[in-house]
């Protein structure tokens, strides 16, 4: 009885502010999808499969991508001396927000951007080429920082699975074995690791396709817009004062995730039966190609490259206030846009207090489930939080939206709050259970022989032992405040303004140097934060 | 076929671990090599098969029916190579899994392989299974097989029997013993083990001094 009690209270604060606001979400935009009249104006809407078509295409397409160049660099790296800069590189390009990275690389490529201006000098171009680089129709620019975001991700993921003692064991002995079998390191990639390291990534991958697909604010910086993807038709929709255009915008986000949902039914169907078919093929007979490393080293050198030059043009064009084409550098320096943003600095504020609220009520509930929670109960909890994480952000957020309606949430801090949560617990959650639960028991039978009280144990002993990993959930929470954008939007109405959203303003048609400086606010918080995180982490040790 | 290893030495670093020897091994014996924990004997048949990593260095020659490996890469050495764990492939079913070192070849013929494989291990009719199904004895047997299908020149045994109960232990150790010798494949078996070693076989220590002594 105790237990369950213990249980059923570690729960209480969790369902009240996580588990409710995500389910009445849910609930509220199934019940929005009643509506028959928004379904049909959807279904009549020009643009609707064309745009589904767009979205599908460039998430799959990005996500495909992604993990050829993710595992290429890490099969070519893995045991390398540039191993280890590769892990720690990729965690640094982590924090920078795929919205100011999409502005960065947006201004590196458009006509009049960097890229053509270097170009330019060189062969002489008085005027800007006619090149079709960013809102390009077929949305290859999207696809671009989507890739480019999404392979340092897909690394740090494998590169964390690698780092696993059990796992990097196991493999090590199935390199052996393998190369003794006369393969070489390229085909015991191909045939050997990568068909056990994918299974293990399927949450993830699912993850990126579904964001990929239905991405809002990248799209909107960078993505085409004749016809946009679904989830800008659906954006516009949401935020259109008609109710009608409400309901047809709750009908298309329905209908995004469904199609979604179908097509990774579908492909795991169809995995079934070509999969055994493709094992086939892998074990048709030894291979001694080597694996690409100097390919590898050089793609690695080029994601540095333009994450740095990324960051350098946000620093330059948030200061240059002249810059004229085909001008290398920018004829007049001012710190205006900086002393702009310096008298009203709103934007800022809300971020900081929402993303520092948000995290610390996300790692009291986490500690507080896994202290009072039985394990056996993390794979329950898990699916929710995955829920929370795949599911297209203009679900949740529109259902949430429509359910705070009821409670009056909508436009207040308190609701953004319980927005930002939703999706920053499913990620420090996720953090923080592996550590967390791994922490040996046996630790707390010495503290209390050492007339160590509980309290005392978990403060002075296992809060404290588990500090690098408390840290690092902390700064992946503050990272994933920050950049919500979506659900800022929707929930605070107008009346709270946060750094992303007030860069997607921006974005669409204002000051520049005043873009670039949220662009660099966007990515210099979730930096600190990890910078933090890495010391703060490190001092308990 | 004749393996032979000349003035092999090993270090850590700086410092000596096995001074240099020669041996020589012959067609179908098995020489074991025995020492203790951190003496440099998994190391050396790295070594040997050539994937020993930093900061382990060797030197001398590796000397396979008079070619010497030492500057061909692991993978083209055609060195076989058992382990503590099976480490069979678990996302490949046993056929699989014994076709992993196979040539390309026709369907059917890749088929007759598995199949006259799977018999003489006395696993008939397990080609589909997935090697988690697997008890540890027919482990054993589908990742000898799996090694011996690929056609080693010669055998690296590293403590293969060590993780088997007794009773497995002594039905392994004589079944893998009596295919190596039947193929002709000069074997160095490393073990902690005398009674791993084979009954009138030559068997090497490694000396505190890092010298290999005839035992």
């Amino acid at each position: 009885m105790k237990k369950f009690l213990n249980s059923f209270a570690g729960f209480l604060p969790l369902g009240v502010l996580w588990l409710s606001p995500l389910l009445a979400g849910l609930l509220a935009v199934l019940y929005g999808a009643l509506d028959g009249e928004a379904w049909l104006t959807l279904f009549e809407h020009p643009q609707l499969w064309p745009a589904l078509f767009l979205s599908i295409g460039t998430g799959t397409l990005s996500l495909v991508i992604s993990a050829l160049l993710a595992f290429w660099i890490v099969a070519g790296l893995y045991g390398g001396r540039l191993w280890a800069d590769c892990s720690s590189l990729v965690g640094g390009f982590l924090s920078l927000p795929h919205l100011a990275f999409a502005i960065g690389l947006g201004f590196m490529i458009t006509p009049s951007g960097f890229v053509a201006r270097v170009i330019g000098s060189l062969a002489g171009w008085a005027v800007p080429p006619q090149w079709v680089t960013t809102q390009d129709p077929y949305g290859l620019s999207l696809v671009s920082v989507l890739v480019l975001k999404e392979v340092p991700f897909l690394i740090w993921l494998i590169s964390a699975l690698l780092a696993r003692p059990d796992i990097s064991q196991t493999l090590k002995g199935h390199f052996r074995v393998s190369q003794s079998l006369g393969h070489g390191g390229a085909s015991t990639w191909l045939r050997v690791f990568i068909p056990q390291i994918l299974p293990r990534l399927k949450w993830p991958l699912l993850i990126v396709w579904f964001y990929g697909a239905s991405v809002v604010d990248v799209a909107l910086a960078i993505g085409p817009t004749q016809p946009p993807p679904l989830s800008i038709i659906i954006w516009s929709d949401l935020n259109n004062a008609d109710p009608a255009f409400n309901a047809r915008g709750t009908a298309g986000a329905l209908f995004l995730t469904a199609a979604l949902v179908a097509l990774a039914l579908a492909w795991i169907a169809l995995k079934k039966i070509f999969l055994p078919s493709i094992w086939k093929f892998f074990t048709s007979g030894p291979s001694r190609r080597r694996t690409p490393t100097m390919t590898s080293g050089l793609l690695l050198l080029f994601f540095c490259a333009v994450y740095a030059m990324v960051f350098v043009i946000l620093c330059v064009m948030s200061i240059g206030t002249l810059w004229p084409y085909p001008n290398l550098f920018p004829t007049e320096v001012r710190w205006t846009a900086w002393q702009q943003f310096a008298m009203s600095p709103a934007p800022l504020v809300n971020s900081l207090s929402l993303a520092l609220a948000s995290t610390l009520a996300a790692l009291g509930l986490a500690v507080f489930w896994l202290e009072t929670v039985p394990e056996k109960l993390d794979a329950a909890l898990l699916v929710f939080a995955i829920m929370a994480i795949a599911l297209p952000s203009l679900l949740i957020a529109d259902g949430q939206y429509l359910a705070f309606l009821r409670f009056g949430l909508n436009g207040t801090w308190p609701g953004v709050f319980l927005a930002h949560l939703t999706q920053v617990f499913a990620y420090v959650f996720i953090v923080l259970k592996g550590p967390y639960r791994a922490f040996d028991p046996r630790y707390r039978a010495v503290s209390l022989g050492l007339n160590a009280d509980n309290y005392r144990f978990l403060w002075v002993v296992k809060l404290a032992m588990l500090k690098p990993a408390l840290a690092a959930a902390a700064a992946v929470g503050v990272g994933v405040s920050i950049a919500q954008y979506v659900p800022t939007q929707l929930i605070a109405s107008g009346r709270l303004t946060t750094l992303p959203i007030e860069a997607v303003t921006l974005a669409s048609g204002g000051s520049r140097p005043l873009m670039a400086v949220f662009a660099l606010l966007l990515a210099v918080v979730p930096a600190l934060a990890f910078l933090a995180a890495a010391r703060f982490g490190r001092k308990s040790l | 076929m004749t393996l032979l290893l000349e003035n092999i030495s090993l270090t850590i670093g700086d410092v000596l671990l096995i001074k240099s020897f020669t041996i020589t091994i012959e067609a179908g014996e098995i020489v074991t090599l025995m020492g203790p924990s951190g003496s440099g004997k998994s190391s050396l048949l790295a070594y040997i098969a050539g994937d020993l990593t930093h900061p382990m260095y060797g030197n001398g020659h590796v000397m396979l029916d008079g070619v010497d490996l030492i500057y061909v890469p692991a993978e083209r050495r055609q060195v076989g190579r058992l382990f503590q764990d099976d480490l069979l492939f678990p996302h490949l079913t046993v056929g699989e899994n014994l076709l992993f070192g196979v040539g390309r070849g026709s369907l059917k013929k890749r088929q007759y392989l598995v199949t006259e494989a799977l018999a003489s291990a006395q696993l008939d009719g397990l080609e589909d299974r997935m090697p988690d199904t697997l008890s540890n004895g027919q482990k054993s047997r589908v990742a000898l097989f799996r090694a011996l299908m690929a056609k080693p020149q010669a055998m690296l045994l590293d403590e293969p029997f060590s993780k088997l109960d007794a009773e497995l232990r002594h039905t392994i150790r004589n079944y893998v013993f009596a295919h190596l010798r039947e193929r002709n494949i000069p074997t160095l078996l490393v073990t902690h083990d005398r009674e791993d070693a084979p009954a009138g076989g030559r068997i090497f220590r490694i000396n505190s001094k890092g010298e290999l002594l005839l035992a």
